[in-house]
């Protein structure tokens, strides 16, 4: 410990060493090459996600970049889990195909330890004529995208706390059942100046949208509109446009939904260098999940780009 | 073989990943009340280095994570007991975190600890000393001693030596055997007994005042004024120090508290009654004829 | 920082027989060096508290951010503690966190096994400054590893007073009546140790000089400390890029919590 008065307190050069700045990210003064215990080598770009009124849009590319090589052009990053739940991965490859040996284990494990309550509040049952699957599936309480979420940023924060990180962000999309109305205890208080709050308990139990993030280090939040990656920068603001809160998502038809997420994608081919021009496009509503895994981007044209000067090889 | 078998014939999501068992025993853990000694501590080789990189603001005033530092601390004994005087101020780099911290830690009805350096570190392991001088009286059926009970913090921040605690702490008491005892301890593992210390970042300030007046054979109001006015001087010169003055003395039936009192009209009262000061030149008011 | 280097010679080498400063981190001459993940990053944001006669408020901005992207404009950094089930009915405990947004939502867990179990162990709840202390010890746990956060803990204590808690990330903590913590917290700070603590005010009417008498404090109101919480926020969404979205409040009282969401500036 030193003992000067300008430094009391703090630790002591010949004790501690120099202080190190390679323990900080870049963004400080940093003399060493940086390297990490674990880095992304194949890598996914962006994944979006979309709510719409009774259901969630997400899309993601099928490349599998090795640094600026576009290395592999038929990896699918959409994984559905179950009828209720669709997780789309961005970064590295490895570590989303582990995840989703995780996930098939868990949902072996799920199915066998037969949570056998029924779902006495999922009474429309939509899956029984949508998915093929056995009648007796649509009576058990599965794990919904909500509860999936919460499983995997445990499973990222946990990874992250050993220092030895999933290098993934990710997007769980769904549906899940509100919770219950709040107790009395509290309620909003009806004053004129305040509003309900935007994700507020519907009413009935009905399941709603559920669209949420995670990222490697365990940091996780839901949003009507969702990107990782480039897409955060480059297709969120169109998102935001069409849908700037949980009210414009409720209004908002699956067609528009499906319309705007694939603007985004053509958006993303255009100005993200890692980006492919065939897609996977998912939908998860009421009745299942609709996955589309080779969807061409449709209408490209380069012919902006013609216009563009000012830097690159071209000056005039 | 048995492991080898049960390992792979669970399925993955139970050995692999997130595993619920870990956040089970987390809870049991976490169930009993504890003042634990089981530190969580980063996967690396160099954890020292890493928090140190981390927590440093001295050393790199941006890092990310700014613990609440910076003090004036003094303590000092005379024939009436011990006197024990702090500041109040916490900072978080150059950001004061706050003006009301109560740097004297009452150990027990008869002993009081001080906190300079890290607060944390400080407030928890002079916690940790509450709850063992408590089992030593129980145990023992008499109250411990102030050289026991320093030994004990001694000892203990020694076995964390090199990890990066930052305390800098004194441990006043008067006990029938020893009388008014005074001991010093740092997170080196230093512990010395005396008769005066100041510790902090204020303390250079706080000794000159203290140095220059001090007499072991003090009345008890002259010994109190002392330690008021030591801590006022290390607060006018040292940033790091401020807020109020936290006074105490501590007798043989246990110690007493006189006053939490702000810095700035004591600053004023020795400056315009006492003519103290004087380096200040800004009069208060010239048309209130106090001057 | 910079006024303290009187103590160093010119060359910035002090005089003292023991070497203070290597230039540089000399890893050549050391075992090698290990390159580690950086496993934190900020969400920004900010929260404040203020406890009254008979209440405490807690509130939060509800934006999430990494760098100068706004991740969500709703994620709650409020948590209720303790109560029944995952709803946390009959809950009068309130964490607010903010920094890391995923070490918080650690903490949050954690404390909230701890408060239900204790109900569970001892049949009856938790009180504020159990929890409060309880609280810090979790945070030192954590000492060598420190979660990155800025904590508030709420709630009524005993005797019926609200009760308000202020931590450093490794778990320094003191009760106090009022807190800002976060992005925001040197814009709010300030504001409140004027308007709560009414430092640097005197009576107007008062002669100037050494007598001049400080105001002293009331307790507040809850109307107007709710309009206090308000006027903080609006401010500092005016001044820092990381606060805005909205402002959710949670007050409470012997009765429970009141919880308030009001929209605030999204630019």
């Amino acid at each position: 410990m030193n003992h000067l008065p300008q430094a009391w307190g703090r630790p002591r050069d010949d004790i501690y060493g120099a202080y190190d700045h390679s323990y900080l990210p870049q963004t400080h003064a940093n003399t060493h090459p940086t390297t990490h215990t674990q880095s992304p080598v194949v890598t996914g770009t962006s994944v979006l996600g979309l709510k719409f009124k009774d259901g969630v849009v997400l899309a993601a590319d099928n490349l599998a970049s090795y640094g600026s090589l576009a290395r592999f052009t038929d990896v699918k990053r959409l994984k559905p889990f179950n009828r209720k739940a669709v997780v789309g991965f961005g970064g590295d490859v490895s570590d989303m195909q582990y995840l989703d040996r995780l996930l098939n284990s868990l949902d072996v494990q799920e199915n066998y330890s037969g949570a056998a309550t029924t779902e006495e509040d999922d009474g429309e049952a939509p899956a029984a004529t949508a998915d093929g699957e056995g009648g007796e599936d649509k009576h058990k309480a599965i794990l919904d995208a909500k509860n999936l979420h919460t499983y995997l940023s445990k499973v990222l924060y946990k990874r992250r706390s050993d220092f030895n990180p999933l290098w993934n962000a990710i997007l769980v999309a769904g549906l899940t059942t509100p919770p219950p109305p709040a107790p009395s205890t509290s309620t909003s208080s009806p004053k004129d100046t305040t509003t309900s709050k935007p994700t507020g308990p519907a009413p009935s139990r009905k399941p709603i949208p559920y669209l949420a993030y995670a990222d490697l280090l365990g940091t996780t939040y839901s949003s009507p509109t969702l990107a990782t990656g480039f897409g955060a920068h480059l297709a969120v603001p169109i998102m935001r446009r069409a849908v700037p809160d949980e009210a414009a998502a409720a209004k908002l038809s699956r067609e528009e939904a499906v319309e705007i997420v694939k603007k985004c994608m053509k958006v993303l081919f255009y100005r993200d260098a890692r980006s492919m021009n065939e897609y996977s496009l998912c939908v998860i509503d009421g009745k299942g999940v609709d996955l589309q895994e080779n969807i061409k981007l449709e209408g490209e044209s380069w012919a902006f780009a013609e216009g563009i000067k000012g830097y690159g090889t071209q000056t005039v | 073989m048995n492991t080898l078998v049960a390992r792979y014939s669970q399925p993955a999501a139970h050995t692999h990943a997130y595993n619920a068992d870990e956040d089970s025993q987390q809870l049991i853990q976490d169930a009993a009340p504890q003042l634990s000694l089981n530190f969580a501590l980063p996967p690396i080789a160099s954890t020292a280095q890493w928090l140190r990189a981390m927590t440093d603001d001295h050393s790199n005033p941006n890092v990310p994570i700014k613990i609440a530092h910076g003090t004036t601390t003094l303590a000092f004994r005379f024939k009436g007991g011990i006197i024990v005087a702090t500041d109040s101020r916490a900072t978080a780099g150059n950001w004061i975190a706050s003006q009301t911290v109560k740097k004297v830690i009452e150990i027990n009805s008869a002993l009081l600890g001080t906190m300079a350096g890290g607060a944390a570190d400080c407030q928890y392991w002079l916690a940790y000393l509450g709850m063992q001088c408590r089992l030593h009286e129980l145990r023992h059926k008499r109250r411990i001693s102030v050289a026991a009970a320093s030994k004990i913090l001694a000892n203990l921040v020694y076995s964390y030596k090199g990890m990066g605690l930052s305390m800098g702490t004194m441990c006043a008491g008067v006990t029938p055997t020893e009388g008014p005892a005074l001991y010093y301890i740092d997170s080196d593992g230093t512990r010395l007994a005396g008769n005066l210390f100041c510790v902090g970042s204020g303390q250079t300030f706080a000794y000159g005042v203290l140095d220059a007046e001090y007499k072991y054979d003090m009345e008890e109001d002259e010994a109190l004024e002392l330690g008021r006015r030591s801590i006022l001087a290390a607060t006018h010169r040292d940033a790091y120090s401020g807020g109020f003055v936290n006074l105490y003395h501590v007798k043989e039936e246990g110690w007493v508290k006189h006053g939490f009192n702000d810095v700035n009209p004591q600053f004023w009262r020795y400056k315009l009654e006492k003519g103290e000061f004087s380096n200040v030149n800004a009069k208060l008011d010239e048309t209130s004829g106090k001057v | 920082m910079a006024a303290f280097t009187s103590y160093v010679s010119s060359a910035g080498q002090p005089s003292y027989s023991f070497p203070q400063q290597q230039s540089a981190p000399s890893h050549a001459s050391r075992a090698p060096i290990q390159h580690s993940f950086y496993p934190y990053t900020d969400n920004g944001g900010s929260t404040l508290g203020i406890s009254g006669d008979n209440f405490t408020i807690i509130a939060g901005d509800t934006r999430s951010t990494s760098g100068y992207n706004i991740n969500t404009r709703y994620e709650p950094k409020l948590f209720r503690i303790g109560g029944e089930g995952s709803e946390h009915k009959g809950s009068k405990i309130v964490l607010s966190v903010v920094g890391f947004a995923a070490d918080g939502h650690a903490l949050k867990e954690r404390l909230d096994t701890v408060v239900k179990m204790y109900r569970y162990q001892h049949g009856k709840e938790m009180s504020v400054n159990a929890c409060a202390q309880r609280l810090s010890h979790i945070l030192y746990n954590k000492r060598f590893f420190p979660y990155y956060v800025q904590a508030i803990l709420g709630g009524v204590d005993e005797e019926g007073r609200g009760a308000l808690y202020s931590y450093d990330p490794v778990g320094s903590y003191e009760r106090e009546f009022c807190r800002a913590a976060g992005a925001g917290a040197s814009l709010i700070m300030p504001f409140l140790d004027n308007q709560v603590n009414l430092k640097n005010q005197y009576e107007p009417a008062a002669p100037q000089g050494l007598e001049k008498p400080q105001l002293v404090p009331q307790p507040l109101q809850r109307a107007a400390t709710e309009e206090l919480v308000r006027d903080a926020f609006t401010s500092a969404v005016e001044r820092h890029i990381e606060v805005g979205d909205g402002l959710q409040m949670m007050i409470i009282t012997k009765d429970g919590i009141e919880e308030v969401f009001s929209p605030l500036k999204m630019d």
